[in-house]
């Protein structure tokens, strides 16, 4: 009987000590400066993964490494910045002569951007969400030779959120992070300004 | 209990059903399979047809037929793109449906038949074995497991290079660091995080020697103008677009223009919608700050009686003046530093943060270094008769971080922060050698003697070469790498005050005489130079592929900044000016000797 | 010329205002962008209140109610809910590297759903057993339903592979606590199932994973599960356990094959053969060895440490630039692209990644110290005498799932 006792006073014990760490371990998390509750931090409520446009150097992988097919980065157009110019260097290629729609002249492969005349000399150009790809070749065209209106971004409908973003891992500039739920785009305009 | 169904024929039934989503599991499985290796070998989008007639295509880009081709292709392309990604996801679906079922089959089929559970002959002392067995197997695994990590550890064993303060320079970085690049800090990303909803405020950066305050990312800092000769103080501006045609006296695209109340010889400096200049005379010192949209004195600060001030004012010629010394900022505080030594930092509203008084300076023609930023530290050339210094103070409060002696004679030249890609190093110019240190711990990295005189000229840097010019003394192209070396020498046209500006291959020299030279960079050769025959103090500034240079009578003369001699035109002030023009917000702003002109497209 | 000059040496441009915005004078509206966000804060919670109410509701079945027929289905709600819906994301395995994260590296705060995904299956389990292993992870429902033909190890390749869940939970805090990758979600194999897309390596992963699954049950939690090692602890000691019996055990035998992961305990009343004295010489010898496996691993963890910190992006990046390394003949890749327009020097990046290899250097070793604790403590465990009359469940490794239940006779009244 008194090795049951003993036992169970050892299980007890034990049992305590493990309780002990949980508590500890939560305690930390919470209460710690920069911890999940009494924070003013923006960052301690729900978070989501973004592109930050000034740091992608449009290498490609945002449209292979997503978990979804198609992923869930898209080109998205802030149209404030867009000079609505006749020759956009996002959807002709460079050295395009007769400035048309045919397919052997524009950048994107999925023919996803459409170009459309709004007055002389400007041309309205849209995204179809669900053809891109986020391949980024518009993107890097956009920002080489025009005003860097087409930027890629994380759409969050069709983000699943993962614990870690897998484009997020394997992008070489790092321009992926966290961003708050709450405002969770970081699209770039004029200046300092955002979309 | 009587069941609808025997239950032979229940199991008979489910055993079929089994068999058939079994087999049709492994259909899909091959299917998707299938799908996946041959997109896996032939990427839709990018098929070397394809590749093959667009190469065709920029050779007769009028072919109609080739057009046609191409079109056709791509509009097959993209069909079979997203056909197979439709196959893979419906393939999946079905796959799963499948394999769902099967087990629904499996499972009820095992709920059905009746189980007898048995008893198995078992030997109580087979717990002794079987703990042998396992105890032995536990060890094997420890084993295997520290010698696998060893042999791994073996294999992979590789060092880093270049631990920090080590001589080893890569001379692979010293190539092609072209300064026109202008993305920020890349960062680990699984704890990357922006901290706060206004994105472009500047990020904190702890563990950097040398200080733990905030200080802007080179990107912020390229997109603004906040020390002389631009933002790494080389000559090199990051702005687009800008203005090349403009009349000060009509007043054609100058945007606002006003007269600064106190002279200076000191550049202006901007930082988003602010401009900064001071003005000193024998009593007054102030720093001013104009909107840079309507040129409107926002504030003015009144510097003349700081604590340590001296009560003598420094002996300085008419062409120095008080105020030679461009200001700096962090776009937190601004900087000033007068020919008397005195130094303050403001912030953005004019309020002084802290003063200093560095010691009345014994310069013959008055301090005219310019101030200069790395992170949060504020660096000082401070070289004066019979002591030289350089020295960095904390932004923040003005402690100082760290200071070196300096060899060298009096100079009037300032700092040039210069990233090589491998490490940042901080050059300054004076008799008789160029040196580098380390901005951050103020360490010397290395010296070569090549300049004499009195140094007017700062350096020039591109490509992991630095150039230094002075008059009397000689054009000096210096390579870097662990032990630099001259790679040549010039010295037909020396200029003795405005400094030389390089980009890519390509160095420009403008004497004070009014010559502007072009040298290929790595071999000394000059590509053409052209006689302005109008002197010339200010630094010439390379910017949106122009070289623009400002000729004491007020005239800006503006080249294309390529080895073939382009003139893109030529700009006149309607006011003499000796200052160096500062770029931004698509604008340039031009201090002449009354006024601050601003010029817009 | 200029410009094609530019594209090579710009890698990334940031938006640079070339051309002035339009002043339209047709009345075009410039469009506004439309910027959706995500499923709302509350559904996360909703998603702990659901995790509360199924741990309750199976562990009230369990133990109370001792009914197979309702864990089943729960495990079916189970994959339902948190697998093909939620599918598999946040899940309890993978906030071990949430925790861990937020504990040790800087500037990451870990949500409280994600934390409270943590703690409850942890404290159930102190309380009540593994019932969160039963039903309610949707990755061990899974493996209950397609483990449809069981089979018996032998009891040396369980023990032989049941490091493995040691090795893979240290990993897995130490990558997470450098802030290095999530090592957990990026092997995870059920997450591609629910879905219904991976890549291809993960796909032949999966399917050999579950066609060893069909006749090895459980193959994940056994042999692979981080999560498993401290549910393993918290069960061990906890209040309260199944049983196999609701009453008296009558060593009927009728259990001994019931378990299909050899988690029931035989009773063991003879003494063992070798005799007291050898066994408590072994005990003690083990004990005194102790401190000696703990040294070994630290001192194993340290060796590899440069290897374990190689997975990290930042180190990987340092040593890509060493000279030996960059060729002129080869096409860039964008690390490199990209490091070269970042800003940062390559001395920064080398102090960076000296402090990096440095943190890896002290958590190297507290893993393989924690490794050598756990190899002695299995080694001594393994010499203890167990002294049982009844058949018991093993309060580690049972996962509660109360198929046993149903072979045993005895009725409680």
């Amino acid at each position: 009987m008194e090795k049951q006792n003993r036992r169970q006073f050892l299980r007890l014990a034990i049992r305590g000590t493990l309780f002990g760490g949980l508590a500890l371990i939560t305690g930390d998390l919470l209460f710690r400066k920069g911890g999940s509750l009494f924070n003013n931090n923006i960052m301690s409520g729900p978070t989501v993964w973004q592109l930050d446009p000034s740091k992608c150097i449009q290498c490609g992988r945002c449209a292979t490494n997503c978990v979804k097919t198609p992923s869930a980065v898209k080109c998205t157009h802030a149209f404030s910045m867009c000079g609505y110019c006749n020759l956009c260097s996002g959807y002709f290629k460079p050295g395009t002569k007769n400035l048309d729609t045919g397919a052997e002249k524009q950048v994107c492969p999925v023919n996803a951007i459409k170009r459309s005349y709004v007055e002389d000399p400007f041309f309205e150009y849209t995204i179809d969400e669900s053809l891109c790809i986020g391949c980024g070749k518009c993107v890097k065209g956009c920002g080489a030779f025009g005003n860097g209106s087409l930027q890629l971004q994380v759409r969050h409908p069709l983000c699943d959120n993962c614990n870690e973003c897998s484009i997020a891992r394997n992008c070489p500039a790092g321009a992926f992070s966290r961003v708050p739920a709450s405002d969770p785009y970081l699209l770039k305009g004029f200046g300092k300004d955002r979309v | 209990m009587k069941k609808l169904i025997p239950d032979i024929i229940l199991i008979k039934f489910l055993r079929r059903m089994s068999m058939i989503s079994g087999f049709f599991s492994l259909l899909f499985c091959a299917l998707i399979c299938i799908t996946f290796l041959q997109l896996k070998r032939t990427d839709p989008l990018h098929t070397p047809v394809s590749t093959l007639l667009q190469e065709k295509l920029i050779q007769y880009p009028s072919s109609p037929n080739l057009i046609q081709e191409i079109r056709q292709i791509d509009l097959l392309a993209r069909k079979a793109y997203f056909t197979s990604e439709w196959q893979i996801r419906t393939g999946s679906y079905l796959l799963l449906a499948s394999l769902l079922i099967l087990i629904i089959c499996l499972k009820s089929i095992e709920l059905i038949t009746p189980r007898i559970p048995s008893i198995q002959v078992s030997e109580q002392g087979e717990l002794w074995n079987m703990r042998k067995v396992q105890f032995r197997w536990v060890l094997i695994a420890g084993i295997a497991l520290v010698s696998i990590s060893l042999t791994l550890a073996f294999f992979t064993h590789r060092m880093l290079n270049g631990i920090p303060n080590e001589g080893n320079v890569p001379e692979l970085f010293s190539r092609s660091r072209d300064s026109l690049q202008i993305n920020p800090v890349a960062q680990s990303p699984a704890a990357s995080i922006i901290s706060d909803t206004s994105r472009n405020k500047l990020r904190s950066d702890s563990g950097k020697p040398g200080g733990d305050d905030e200080y802007p990312t080179q990107q912020e800092i390229r997109l603004n103008f906040p020390s002389f000769r631009g933002p790494d103080g080389n000559g090199i501006a990051f702005q687009k677009n800008t203005p090349v045609s403009w009349d000060g006296a009509s007043g054609k695209n100058v945007l606002w223009k006003k007269e600064i109340p106190l002279p200076g010889y000191n550049s202006p400096i901007l930082w988003n919608d602010r401009i900064f200049l001071s003005g000193s005379n024998e009593n007054k010192r102030e720093v001013y700050c104009l909107d840079a949209a309507n040129g409107k004195i926002l504030w003015s600060a009144d510097l003349s009686k700081i604590k340590g001030s001296p009560s003598q004012n420094p002996k300085v010629t008419a062409e120095t003046g008080f105020a030679a010394s461009t200001l700096t900022t962090d776009g937190i505080r601004i900087y000033a530093i007068f020919a008397n030594g005195d130094l303050s930092a403001l912030d953005f509203n004019g309020g002084i943060i802290w003063t200093k008084n560095l010691g009345l300076p014994n310069n013959h023609y008055g301090h005219s270094s310019s101030l200069i930023m790395y992170h949060d530290l504020l660096i000082i050339q401070y070289d004066q008769s019979g002591s030289g210094k350089v020295m960095a103070l904390a932004g923040r409060t003005g402690d100082k971080k760290w200071e070196t002696s300096r060899n060298v004679k009096v100079s009037w030249s300032s700092p040039v922060l210069v990233n090589t890609g491998y490490r940042t190093e901080l050059l300054l110019s004076a008799e008789p050698y160029v040196a580098s240190y380390d901005p951050a711990t103020g360490k010397e990295l290395w010296k070569l003697d090549c300049i004499s005189g009195e140094v007017g000229p700062s350096v020039a840097y591109a490509n992991g070469k630095v150039f230094s010019v002075n008059e009397y003394s000689k054009l000096a192209a210096i390579s870097l790498g662990s032990i630099p070396t001259l790679a040549w020498e010039d010295n037909e046209y020396l200029s003795d005050v405005p400094s030389p500006v390089a980009v890519k291959d390509l160095l420009f020299v403008v004497t004070s005489y009014g010559v502007v030279v072009c040298y290929d960079a790595i071999t000394g050769k000059k590509h053409w130079f052209k006689e302005l025959d109008k002197p010339v103090y200010s630094s010439p500034i390379i910017a949106d592929g122009k070289i623009y240079i400002l000729d004491k009578q007020g005239t800006m003369h503006i080249f294309q900044a390529d080895k073939t001699l382009a003139m893109v035109a030529e700009s006149s002030l309607g006011e003499g000016s000796v200052c160096t023009p500062a770029f931004g917000n698509g604008r340039i702003y031009l201090r002449g000797n009354r006024h601050l002109f601003c010029i817009k497209k | 010329m200029i410009f094609l000059l530019i594209i090579v040496f710009l890698p990334g441009v940031m938006a640079i205002q070339r051309f002035p915005k339009p002043e339209f004078e047709s009345g075009y509206v410039v469009p506004v962008n439309q910027l959706p966000v995500q499923r709302g804060e509350i559904l996360a919670w909703l998603d702990v209140a659901v995790l509360l109410i199924a741990l309750s509701l199976v562990t009230y079945l369990v133990l109370k109610r001792r009914s197979r027929m309702g864990v089943f289905c729960i495990s079916l709600f189970s994959i339902a809910y948190f697998g093909f819906y939620r599918q598999g994301c946040v899940c309890s395995i993978g906030a071990i590297q949430n925790v861990s994260m937020a504990l040790f590296s800087g500037n990451y705060t870990v949500p409280l759903t994600v934390l409270a995904f943590f703690l409850t299956p942890l404290i159930f389990t102190l309380l009540f057993g593994r019932t969160f292993c039963a039903a309610v992870c949707p990755f061990g429902a899974f493996q209950d339903l397609i483990a449809l033909k069981p089979l018996r190890m032998g009891a040396w390749l369980n023990a032989f592979l049941g490091i493995i869940p040691y090795l893979y939970l240290g990993l897995a805090i130490l990558y997470a606590a450098t802030a290095t990758e999530f090592l957990i979600c990026r092997y995870d194999p059920f997450v591609g199932i629910f879905r219904l897309n991976a890549s291809f390596g993960m796909f032949l992963f999966v399917g050999l994973l579950m066609l060893t699954g069909v006749f090895i049950a459980r193959p994940y939690c056994r042999f692979l599960c981080p999560y498993g090692v401290l549910l393993n602890w918290m069960s061990r000691f906890s209040w309260k356990h199944m049983n196999i019996t609701p009453a008296e055990c009558i060593q009927c035998r009728l259990c001994e094959n019931a378990c299909p992961y050899d988690a029931i305990e035989y009773p063991q009343v003879k003494k063992n053969p070798a005799g007291h004295r050898k066994q408590v010489n072994k005990m003690v010898v083990l004990i005194l060895l102790l401190p000696i496996f703990i040294f070994g691993g630290v001192w194993t963890g340290g060796k590899i440490h440069r290897t374990l910190a190689g997975v990290n992006s930042r180190v990987r990046l340092a040593h890509i630039l060493q000279p030996a390394h960059t060729t002129n003949n080869q096409p860039e890749i964008p690390e490199i692209t990209a490091f070269r327009g970042s800003g940062i020097t390559q001395q920064d990046l080398i102090r960076e990644v000296t402090r990096i290899e440095h943190d890896f250097l002290i958590g190297s070793r507290i893993f393989g110290g924690f490794i050598g604790l756990v190899f002695g403590l299995t080694l001594i465990r393994l010499i203890i005498t167990p002294y049982r009359t009844d058949y018991v469940p093993n309060k580690g490794t049972c996962f509660s799932c109360a198929k046993c239940m149903d072979y045993c006779p005895v009725v409680k009244d």
